[in-house]
C-alpha cells in the first residue's frame, strides 16, 4: 500500500546525492520549521478523531449499540432538548438515511457516469471532448447549497407535480408527500458525485495501453465490443476507484440533502411500492448540520458526535479502500505515475 | 450451429448500435441538466441582481422586501477567504517544499505525513464543522470567540470568523498541499543542479529558483482552496453561526470594529443561500438565488483563473 504511494510519485532529480554532500547544514533551522509544518498537516486529523470519537463516548456509555440499532430520532431530540436526563437516541433512521441516498446515487452515478466516461475517454469527437470536460470540471466546483436550492425550487415541484397524487396523500397520510423525496435526494446527489467519478474513470479508461484497443479493431472487433471487452476489463479497479470516492462524497454530503430530502427521519417503506421513493428521509451529515445549536445540549452533542463518528470511519474506511483500489489499478497497468 | 453463430453476430450488431446510443444519451442527459441548471440559475439570479442588493445592509426581518442587501454575506465570505488562506498558505508551503524537496520517500515521517493527510481529505466538512464546533467552546479558547450567556459559565460561545476560519484552513490544508506539492516536484531537476552549481544552499536554491519556477502552480493550488472555502456550507453554519447579520458591530466595515467583527458571527454568500432558501427561515427565494448566482460566478471567475494559469504553465515549460 505504502509502495505504491511511493511510486505513484514521479521519482526524484539525480543531483540529491550531490545536495546530501553538504555536511554542514547551514539551512538546519529552516528545515526544522518546515518538518514541523509536515508534521502538524499529519498529525492535526488525529486531533480530530481524538476529539470527535471522546466526545461520543457518553452515549455510547449509556446505550451501547442500542444506539445503533434502534428507531428512534426526531422524538428523542425533543426529548432530550427539554430533559437531560433522556438518553434513549435511536440513530437507525438516519443512518439507513444515509445508506439509501448513498447507495441511490451510486446506482444512478454507475449507469450515467460510465456512459460519460466512455463518451469522454472513446467516443466523443474531438471538438466535443474540450468543452464537455470543461462542464464536468464546473460541475464539480459548484457548491453544493446551489445544488439544494436548485433541486428545491426545480426537482422538489416537479416530483410533487408529477408523481405524487391526492389519492397517494390520503392513502399514505402519516408521512407528508411534498416532493422533498429520498428520490430527488438521489437525483441531487447523484450530479454531485457524477464529476468526482467521470473524472477518475476516464482517467482509467485513457491509461488502457491504445496497443489494447489497436489489436480488437485489427482482429474486426465493432468500436463498441472493443470498448466492452478490451477498454472496459483492465480499467475496472480504477473505475471502482472513482466509484469508491464518490461513495465517500455522497455519504458525507449534509447541505444539499438536507435541503431536498425531507429533513424526516423517516425510513422509507419498501412495503408502499414505490411510493417508497417519494417518502422524506434524513441522513447523518444532514441532522448534525440542522442541529447545531442543540450540541449545547450535553446528550444531544454526544448523540451528534456519535453520528460523526459513524461518518468519520466511514470516510476512513472509503478512503483506504480507494487508496486499495488506485493500487490494485496501478500494479494492473503496470504504471510508474499516478493517475490523480 | 450456424443459427447460433447468427444470432451472436445480430446481437453484437444490435449491441454496437445501442451502447453508443446510450453513451451519447448519458452525455446529453449531463449536459441538458447542467444547462437547465446553469440558465434557471442565471435568470432568477439576475431579476435579484441591482447595486442595491449588492451593496445595501443585510436586515433580520421575516419579510423578503424588508430583508435588506448581502453587504454582510459578501463581507463575510470575503473574510473567510482572506483569513483562511492567511492560516493555511503559510503550513502549505512548508509542508509541500518539505515533502517535495527534503523528506527521504521511504521514511516513516513522509509516508505516515502522506496517510495523515490522505485522511484528513477524506474527512467530510460537516465533520470538521461539528468538531471544530465543539473544541473552541472549551473554556480555555474563549478569547477566540465570545463567552456563551445563559448556559454554563465557563464554556466559551465556539462559533466567530476566526474560529471558522481556523477550521477552514484545516479542512483545505490537505488539498492546497498536495497542489503544491505536486508542481514543487515538477520544476525540472536541472535546475536545482544548476542552483546547486551556483554555490546557493539548498534553501537559497528552493527560495530563489525551485519557488518562483513553481509559481503559477503555487497561485492554481491557492485557488482551488479559495474554491473550497467559498463554496463550503457546512463549516460556516456550524462554526460561524445562523445569523444573517453581523453580530460585532452595526458598521463592521470600518477598521476600528475589525477586531469586533471576527471575533462574533454573521454569514456567507453560502450560508445566506442556505437560511434564505425556501428550506430554511429567512424565506427569501429571489434574495437566495441571487447571492447562489453571485456565488456560481465566482467559482466560473476562479475556474477561468486556473486554466488560464494552466495555460501559462505549460507555455512556459516549452520555452
Amino acid at each position: 500500500m505504502s509502495d505504491a504511494a511511493a511510486r505513484s510519485i514521479p521519482p526524484r532529480s539525480p543531483n540529491r546525492i550531490v545536495e546530501e554532500g553538504h555536511h554542514l547544514d547551514p539551512d538546519r533551522p529552516v528545515r526544522i520549521l518546515l518538518a514541523s509544518a509536515t508534521i502538524f498537516s499529519g498529525a492535526v486529523v488525529l486531533l480530530i478523531v481524538f476529539f470527535v470519537v471522546r466526545q461520543a463516548i457518553p452515549v455510547f456509555a449509556h446505550e451501547g449499540l442500542g444506539f445503533l440499532l434502534r428507531s428512534d430520532w426526531d422524538r428523542a431530540l425533543e426529548k432530550a432538548w427539554v430533559d437531560p436526563t433522556y438518553w434513549e437516541f435511536g440513530a437507525l433512521p438516519v443512518i439507513l438515511g444515509t445508506l439509501m441516498t448513498t447507495v441511490g446515487a451510486l446506482v444512478t452515478t454507475l449507469a450515467l457516469g460510465m456512459g460519460c466516461a466512455v463518451f469522454l475517454a472513446e467516443l466523443a469527437p474531438r471538438r466535443l471532448v474540450g468543452p464537455f470536460q470543461s462542464l464536468v470540471r464546473l460541475l464539480s466546483g459548484i457548491p453544493s447549497v446551489v445544488f439544494g436550492l436548485i433541486g428545491l425550487s426545480v426537482f422538489v415541484p416537479l416530483v410533487r407535480e408529477m408523481f405524487v397524487s391526492d389519492a397517494m396523500t390520503v392513502k399514505y397520510a402519516d408521512v407528508p408527500l411534498d416532493g422533498q423525496s429520498l428520490l430527488v435526494g438521489i437525483i441531487v446527489l447523484t450530479f454531485m458525485i457524477l464529476p468526482f467519478f467521470v473524472t477518475v474513470a476516464t482517467d482509467s479508461m485513457r491509461s488502457v495501453p491504445e496497443s489494447y484497443k489497436l489489436g480488437g479493431l485489427a482482429l474486426g472487433m465493432s468500436r463498441w465490443r472493443t470498448i466492452t471487452r478490451l477498454v472496459i476489463p483492465p480499467a475496472l479497479p480504477g473505475i471502482l476507484a472513482g466509484l469508491i470516492l464518490a461513495a465517500a462524497r455522497a455519504v458525507g454530503e449534509a447541505i444539499a440533502l438536507s435541503m431536498v430530502a425531507g429533513s424526516l427521519s423517516n425510513v422509507p417503506s419498501p412495503g408502499h411500492g414505490l411510493v417508497f421513493f417519494l417518502e422524506p428521509v434524513r441522513t447523518m451529515a444532514s441532522t448534525i448540520v440542522e442541529n447545531g445549536e442543540a450540541l449545547a445540549v450535553h446528550s444531544i452533542e454526544s448523540a451528534m458526535f456519535g453520528l460523526g463518528t459513524l461518518l468519520l470511519f466511514s470516510s476512513l474506511a472509503l478512503s483506504l479502500a480507494a487508496r486499495l483500489a488506485f493500487a490494485w489499478f496501478q500494479k494492473r497497468m503496470g504504471m510508474t505515475g499516478g493517475i490523480r | 450451429m450456424r443459427g447460433a453463430r447468427d444470432e451472436t453476430t445480430i446481437l453484437r450488431r444490435v449491441m454496437a448500435i445501442l451502447g453508443p446510443a446510450w453513451v451519447w444519451a448519458c452525455a446529453a442527459v449531463v449536459v441538458a441538466v447542467c444547462l437547465f441548471g446553469i440558465v434557471y440559475l442565471f435568470v432568477e439570479g439576475a431579476k435579484a441582481i441591482t447595486p442595491d442588493f449588492l451593496f445595501s445592509e443585510t436586515l433580520p426581518s421575516w419579510d423578503e422586501k424588508s430583508s435588506g442587501g448581502i453587504r454582510s454575506p459578501i463581507g463575510g465570505t470575503f473574510i473567510m477567504a482572506v483569513l483562511g488562506l492567511l492560516f493555511t498558505v503559510p503550513v502549505a508551503v512548508a509542508a509541500a517544499i518539505y515533502l517535495a524537496e527534503y523528506v527521504k520517500e521511504e521514511s516513516l515521517l513522509a509516508r505516515s505525513a502522506r496517510l495523515g493527510l490522505e485522511v484528513l481529505a477524506g474527512v467530510p466538512s460537516v465533520v470538521f464543522g461539528m468538531w471544530g464546533l465543539a473544541l473552541f467552546s472549551l473554556p480555555q479558547l474563549a478569547f477566540l470567540s465570545s463567552r456563551a450567556s445563559g448556559t454554563d459559565a465557563d464554556a466559551a460561545f465556539g462559533r466567530s470568523f476566526i474560529v471558522g476560519a481556523i477550521v477552514m484552513a484545516i479542512h483545505i490544508l490537505p488539498f492546497v498541499i498536495k497542489v503544491m506539492e505536486e508542481n514543487i516536484r515538477s520544476v525540472p531537476g536541472t535546475y536545482r543542479a544548476a542552483a546547486a552549481a551556483l554555490g546557493m544552499t539548498k534553501w537559497q536554491g528552493i527560495k530563489k529558483v525551485i519557488l518562483p519556477a513553481a509559481r503559477p502552480g503555487l497561485i492554481t493550488a491557492v485557488i482551488l482552496g479559495l474554491g473550497l472555502i467559498v463554496g463550503d456550507t457546512a463549516i460556516v453554519t456550524l462554526t460561524v453561526g445562523g445569523s444573517m447579520t453581523m453580530t460585532g458591530a452595526e458598521q463592521w466595515w470600518l477598521p476600528q470594529h475589525w477586531g469586533a467583527t471576527l471575533l462574533n458571527t454573521g454569514s456567507t454568500l453560502t450560508t445566506f443561500v442556505y437560511h434564505q432558501s425556501p428550506a430554511g427561515e429567512g424565506n427569501a427565494p429571489t434574495k437566495a438565488f441571487g447571492a447562489a448566482f453571485l456565488l456560481v460566478l465566482i467559482v466560473l471567475a476562479l475556474n477561468l483563473a486556473v486554466a488560464f494559469l494552466g495555460r501559462t504553465r505549460r507555455g512556459e515549460q516549452r520555452v
